[in-house]
């Protein structure tokens, strides 16, 4: 880059004033000549005197030099400062820079060269994003002024005079230089004056001329000759009328002239670009984000423009704004550095799907902020909505929000007007006024705005208000609870699956018959297969598609089928779960319905799926056929649909192929935590244009990027047309909450080690705080991450049950024999063995047993009434269970021989002790009055927190239903083993059980019993979907930061009664330091939590593992 | 005998089940006190108690009155209470500090004993002194070689110390 292309020009506030009316020459001959006038450029320009001045009506903010120069702003290298130039527009600085080095010297072409590429520019089939049509708009005069500007620096290439004077026409004219004619066609620029440029400078562009390059006037005499603004196909949008404002008298070659140019747009203007055919949408597949010679002359057209608009100072008075156009240019520099960028992501895998794996890359997430920006415009109008009836084969009662949204749903299907007015303007168009023409150097004020509107990423102009459109049938259904960085579900218990199906019910009919061709047709391919009887294809043929498909993640399908039958008259609605190995011939199940005689009488078809069958039927069907994807069906609706939000994974490739004439995507959170997870919906609501990726991607993902507010209002602007949101929280048209929900009463129990647990606690800790310490100091905590999680874990363990990290040592609670009764009788024949002297006593203890089965026998240790009393069964003297086995434990501490508190017989051991357990008042009549158990189960502080609880409730609601989570699953058998000894009925869901069993399960534990009934839940099963709201006590047993979803399985919709909910922390142990972290919120502890030990690190992660062992 | 337990203490929820224990002992001292023995808790520490004992009838040590101190230990009832004589007595089992040699205070303790059967016992001590087993070798010694003397210094000592018509100990 040499200096004289820099060299920039200068700028005038009255072009009428001679003395200001320097004009620089920036061409290289005259290169020294510029550097004492580049002082204080742009400060000499006052925007708002525009107007105001008499002749030179706009005053014209020149730019400076050449297109290397503007280069330079774009990536920062020059300066910044030039927020003070108004601009028309920014956004197409990069592009334009293309242009004008291809129309000067070689030497920029490379530059540029590389942004061209990682560009995206619309491709040319989308421009039928622009609703609007070339308008009469009579009261338009074309051409229609829309301002001036002056070319301070033009000068003479030829001396004497007479050729010119003042006020003169100036004929404008492309140059006609051929040194690159194709470029020069191709760029659609005019030239400005019939002169060749001296010297080096081969052509003079219109833009270039703006750019204050060097220009020429004619020397001779100009007349009124208009020079177009050519686009390729030839057709002229602009035209300029050119004035000699200023020369000297007598021309000398490069005398400085002034010239000002009045910028007239034709009516070609407003014509819209044509689209590009479908060839072009083909090749688009394999060379997305590059560009065709259409589409590059479209973005040159566009930058020419937005450089004009520029030039004269016409700003846009809506829409894209200038503050915004400042970050748009960031993000055309940007643009380019972000591949290289992109590059670097970490990948990582992810589920997605029914456990599909994929990887992804780590975008820039999205905060919660921006979500709830996003969200809110959606929402803006939705309190006032309408409300619709379901249809009459719906059986439940629908709440006011539940019919705003079938309303919504209904009214998005049937293409009815929107049920939300969308009066946005489309996001990409901004509205500009067409400048009063200054006449005799006074302005009509009183003279309405004239309005036309620019889409500065299309360069399409239009005089019609541009509307956000939808152009697709259906929409994303958003419930969900309050926004959680945990969440994995949306919440079912706001009803989504009853609104779905209500949806189905009220909306059958087919849709408008037009599209009968197509489908029939699209039958006949699939009648290749010669797969049905004859007979059946003309019923098909003629029949519009009826039957709504339903996606669902795995653990939901029962779900789904359930609430269906539960929402619906018997025999209204036919429900098909297709999936697992047996699954119906699909089309068969279909025909049965789809007679047209019976169309009124038969039921309703759904198919339910699961994204898993859904994939590995596309899989099957590249090859052969699949009927999910030879279907047309009516709906196709998507439960959790962010399951599918990498649009490169294999569940999103399926469900991208059905086919449906209705979409909906059933989500809580359709942004997870990327906008690109938002693509994925709309590409399967197949929501255009949004729905390719490139565009999505230029207008949402890149802006957002960079930090442009551009990319959310495009998205909010999205959603507000097709997304109905609705949160746990949200009011409704009366200000009520949407759903009362009873109060959830959260309390976290604190609660000590005994001193045994204690002490394997602390050696256990001890040891893995100096292995830590020694890591550290060999500075290999990086390297050995695993290692150190794994050691957390471990502790993580011990809290919870000792037994978790002593396997070989004690086995007796890992493995308990069935549930350690004791015959009664058996115990008293070993003891009379033992001692024939004690018989009388013996017997006098089992009466005794049986008589104080309601009666309070006193411990001898607590000297209180006995809770769970136990034997020794060497002398039948009885204790406290808690007592005595402190008691032993102290003992065995001690190193002292372990006896009977009472009579000293010893040595006892804890496993010897017999339990007396009372039967539940409810159990079979004809179980003894009392059970004796041994006692060779190990209890821990959580576990004995957790059956003392327990036993509380039931004492106070007999019948009563809880929920225990865990995340481990030893933990969970130890409980299980616990409750089965305490006779409690208990049930297991965790991620070993298959379809069928969860099913099952769940049912079990939701039937109407008078016995309490707990359910032991793993915390990575029971994230999904489940509905348990048949419980109101809750306990988490371990990792309670995670615990939200976990509880409002619980505390939903449908849930009538209060929801206890507790949390077991042991005081002063690892939970703790978890708890701080936890506050940190960082990466560490969702990994360990996640029990998913990789190889990488930070050093947030390490002061972690510091906090962890308690440094800091 | 007095009692006086800080209401705030009774029922107090938070206290723990060793706690209770001691409180409820308490409280039964008071109810169903043991003949020829009283003990009171300090009003500011539960667990420190202030105990006479009269000597058992047909002892040498008739007719006085004891003073003794009773500490609860934290790990009590799973450990013994500390026991000791404040007043001077002549016994073999008991030396000058007023330690008591009771097997029950150490290696027999049961945590089903509790503080009254502690203190009965400490009172059939005094009946049935045991010089084979002595904390106080110079009084044992006595007591083997001469017990009909030893029995009269320890009547004298009861008179002398533990006399409560005297006022002295």
């Amino acid at each position: 880059m040499t200096d004289s292309e820099q060299a920039p020009a200068l700028f005038f506030t009255g072009s009428d004033d001679e003395d200001m009316a320097m004009a620089l020459d920036s061409n290289g001959l005259n290169a020294e000549s510029s550097t004492a006038a580049r002082v204080e450029p742009q400060r000499l320009f006052l925007p708002a005197e525009s107007d105001d001045e008499e002749e030179n009506i706009p005053v014209i903010p020149q730019k400076r030099g050449s297109s290397l120069d503007i280069y330079n702003e774009i990536y920062g290298t020059a300066d910044m400062d030039t927020a003070d130039i108004p601009r028309a527009s920014s956004v197409s600085a990069s592009s334009m820079s293309e242009y004008i080095s291809i129309s000067s010297d070689s030497e920029d072409v490379a530059v540029p060269e590389s942004s061209r590429k990682k560009q995206t520019v619309p491709p040319a089939k989308k421009r039928r994003l622009s609703p609007c049509i070339p308008s009469a708009s009579d009261n338009i005069r074309f051409p229609v002024y829309i301002g001036e500007f002056l070319v301070p620096n033009a000068w003479s290439s030829i001396s004497g005079s007479g050729y010119v004077k003042i006020n003169d026409i100036v004929n404008i004219e492309r140059d006609t230089d051929h040194s690159r004619p194709s470029e020069q066609v191709e760029k659609g620029k005019k030239a400005v004056d019939k002169h060749k440029a001296n010297g080096g400078k081969k052509q003079v562009s219109l833009v270039a001329m703006l750019k204050a390059q060097p220009t020429k006037v004619s020397k001779k005499r100009t007349n009124d000759t208009i020079v177009r603004l050519v686009t390729k196909k030839g057709v002229g949008i602009i035209e300029l009328h050119g004035k000699m404002t200023d020369c000297p008298s007598k021309l000398t070659t490069g005398a400085n002239l002034i010239v000002s140019v009045d910028v007239y747009l034709l009516r070609t203007a407003f014509i819209p670009v044509n689209t590009t055919g479908g060839d072009d949408r083909s090749r688009a597949i394999f060379v997305e984000g590059l560009e065709t010679d259409e589409e590059k002359s479209l973005r040159e057209r566009k930058s020419a423009i937005l450089k004009l608009f520029e030039v004269v100072g016409l700003r846009p008075q809506a829409g894209v704004t200038d503050d915004q156009k400042k970050s748009e240019r960031e993000v055309q520099g940007n643009d380019s550095q972000r591949t290289q960028a992109s590059r670097k992501l970490k990948k990582h895998v992810e589920i997605v799907g029914d456990d599909e794996e994929i990887e992804v890359e780590d975008g820039e997430d999205l905060s919660k902020s921006d979500l709830d920006i996003i969200y809110k415009r959606a929402q803006y109008h939705d309190q006032g909505m309408g409300e619709m009836e379901p249809a009459e084969s719906f059986t439940l009662t629908l709440r006011g929000y539940q019919k705003q949204a079938l309303f919504w749903m209904d009214s998005l299907e049937s293409g009815k007007k929107s049920a939300r007015e969308a009066n946005s303007m489309h996001p990409l168009w901004s509205e500009y006024a067409f400048p009063a023409k200054p006449d005799g150097g006074c302005i009509d004020l009183t003279e309405d705005d004239k309005l036309f509107y620019l889409n500065p990423y299309s360069g399409e102009m239009s005089l019609d208000f541009p509307k956000s459109e939808r152009n697709c049938k259906g929409g994303i259904l958003a419930v969900k609870l309050l926004a959680n960085e945990f969440q994995f579900s949306s919440d079912v218990g706001m009803g989504k699956t009853i609104m779905i199906s209500a949806l189905i019910q009220s909306n059958l009919g087919p849709d408008e018959l037009v599209e009968q061709g197509t489908s029939s047709k699209q039958r006949q391919l699939k009648l290749n297969n010669a797969f049905r009887p004859a007979k059946h294809r003309k019923n098909k043929a003629s029949s519009p598609p009826s039957a709504t498909l339903i996606v669902s993640p795995t653990s939901l399908i029962d779900q789904w089928a359930e609430e269906i039958e539960r929402s619906s008259k018997p025999g209204t609605v036919k429900t098909v779960v297709w999936h697992g190995q047996n699954r119906d011939d699909l089309n068969a199940v279909l025909e049965d319905g789809d007679d047209d005689e019976k169309r009124h009488t038969n039921p309703i078809q759904i198919v339910i799926t699961s994204y898993g069958t859904l994939a590995s039927e596309h899989a099957k069907a590249e090859k052969s056929s699949s009927p999910v994807f030879d279907v047309e069906w009516l709906r196709v609706v998507l439960d959790e649909a962010h399951s599918c939000k990498n649009r490169t994974s294999k569940t999103a490739k399926a469900v991208y192929a059905l086919r449906a004439r209705r979409r909906w995507a059933v989500t809580g959170t359709p942004i997870v935590n990327k906008l690109e997870d938002l693509f994925s919906l709309l590409k399967f609501l197949e929501f255009r244009p949004w729905s390719e990726f490139s565009f999505f991607n230029s207008f949402i993902t890149l802006p957002f990027l960079a930090r442009d507010p551009k990319g959310i209002e495009v998205v909010q602007v999205i959603l507000e047309s097709i997304l109905l949101r609705r949160e746990k929280n949200m009011l409704d048209n009366d200000g009520k909450k949407i759903v009362d929900l009873p109060l959830k009463d959260i309390t976290v129990e604190n609660l000590e080690f005994s001193p045994m647990e204690r002490k394997i606690y602390d050696s256990m800790y001890d040891s893995a705080k100096r292995s830590f310490d020694q890591l550290r100091a060999k500075g290999l905590l990086s390297k050995k991450y695993t290692h150190i999680l794994a050691m957390l874990m471990r502790l993580r363990r011990a809290v919870l049950h000792p037994n978790l990290v002593f396997t070989e040592n004690d086995e007796r609670a890992l493995s308990p024999v069935g549930d350690g009764i004791v015959d009664v009788n058996e115990l008293i024949k070993k003891f009379v063995e033992n001692d024939e002297q004690s018989n009388v006593f013996a017997e006098a203890v089992l009466n005794d047993l049986d008589d104080q089965v309601e009666g309070a026998l006193e411990c001898p240790i607590c000297l209180d009434v006995m809770e769970t009393p136990v034997i020794v069964p060497e002398c039948l003297h009885r204790c406290c269970k808690d007592c005595i086995t402190t008691y032993i434990a102290t003992c065995e501490m001690k190193g002292e021989e372990t006896k009977c508190p009472t009579c000293s017989r010893g040595p006892i051991k804890q496993s010897d002790l017999v339990e007396i357990v009372r039967p539940l008042p409810s159990s079979q009549k004809l179980q003894p009055g009392l059970i004796l158990r041994r006692n060779d189960f190990t209890s821990s502080t959580k576990l004995t927190a957790l059956i003392h609880d327990l036993h509380r409730i039931r004492s106070t609601n007999p019948a009563f239903r809880a929920v225990v989570f865990s995340q481990f699953t030893s933990f969970l058998d130890l409980i299980e083993t616990a409750l089965k000894r305490e006779q409690f009925d208990h049930y297991r869901y965790d991620g070993t059980l298959d379809v069928k069993r969860r099913h099952s399960v769940i049912t079990a534990f939701k039937e109407i019993s008078d016995r309490p009934k707990v359910l032991c839940i793993s915390l990575k099963a029971g994230g999904v979907g489940l509905n348990l709201t048949v419980a109101n006590y809750v306990f988490m047993m371990d990792c309670w930061w995670n615990s939200a979803t976990a509880i409002d399985r619980v505390h939903r919709l449908g849930q009538d009664k209060t929801v206890y909910v507790k949390h077991y922390i042991v005081n002063n142990t690892i939970e703790g330091r978890v708890l701080r972290i936890q506050k940190r919120k960082t990466a560490l502890v969702k990994e360990a939590f996640r029990g998913a030990g990789k190889d990488k690190e930070d050093p947030d992660s390490i002061e972690n593992l510091k906090i962890m062992f308690g440094e800091s | 005998m007095r009692l006086c337990i800080p209401i705030s203490l009774i029922g107090c929820s938070s206290c723990t089940q060793n706690e209770k224990r001691i409180i409820k002992e308490t409280e039964r001292l008071v109810a169903d006190p043991a003949p020829g023995i009283t003990a009171s808790p300090h009003d500011d520490n539960l667990r420190y108690f202030d105990v006479t004992i009269q000597g058992p009838e047909g002892s040498p040590f008739q007719n006085g009155v004891f003073n003794l101190e009773l500490f609860l230990p934290e790990e009590y009832p799973m450990a013994p209470p500390k026991v000791r004589f404040l007043t001077k007595i002549y016994h073999p089992n008991i030396d000058k500090l007023g330690r008591i040699c009771l097997d029950i205070l150490k290696d027999k303790w049961s945590p089903a004993l509790q503080i009254r059967t502690v203190l009965l016992s400490v009172q059939a001590l005094l009946s049935a002194p045991n010089p084979d087993d002595p904390l106080a070798t110079d009084v044992a010694k006595h007591y083997k070689e001469n017990e009909e003397d030893a029995q009269r210094v320890s009547r004298e000592w009861t008179e002398k110390y533990a006399n409560i018509n005297k006022g002295v100990n």
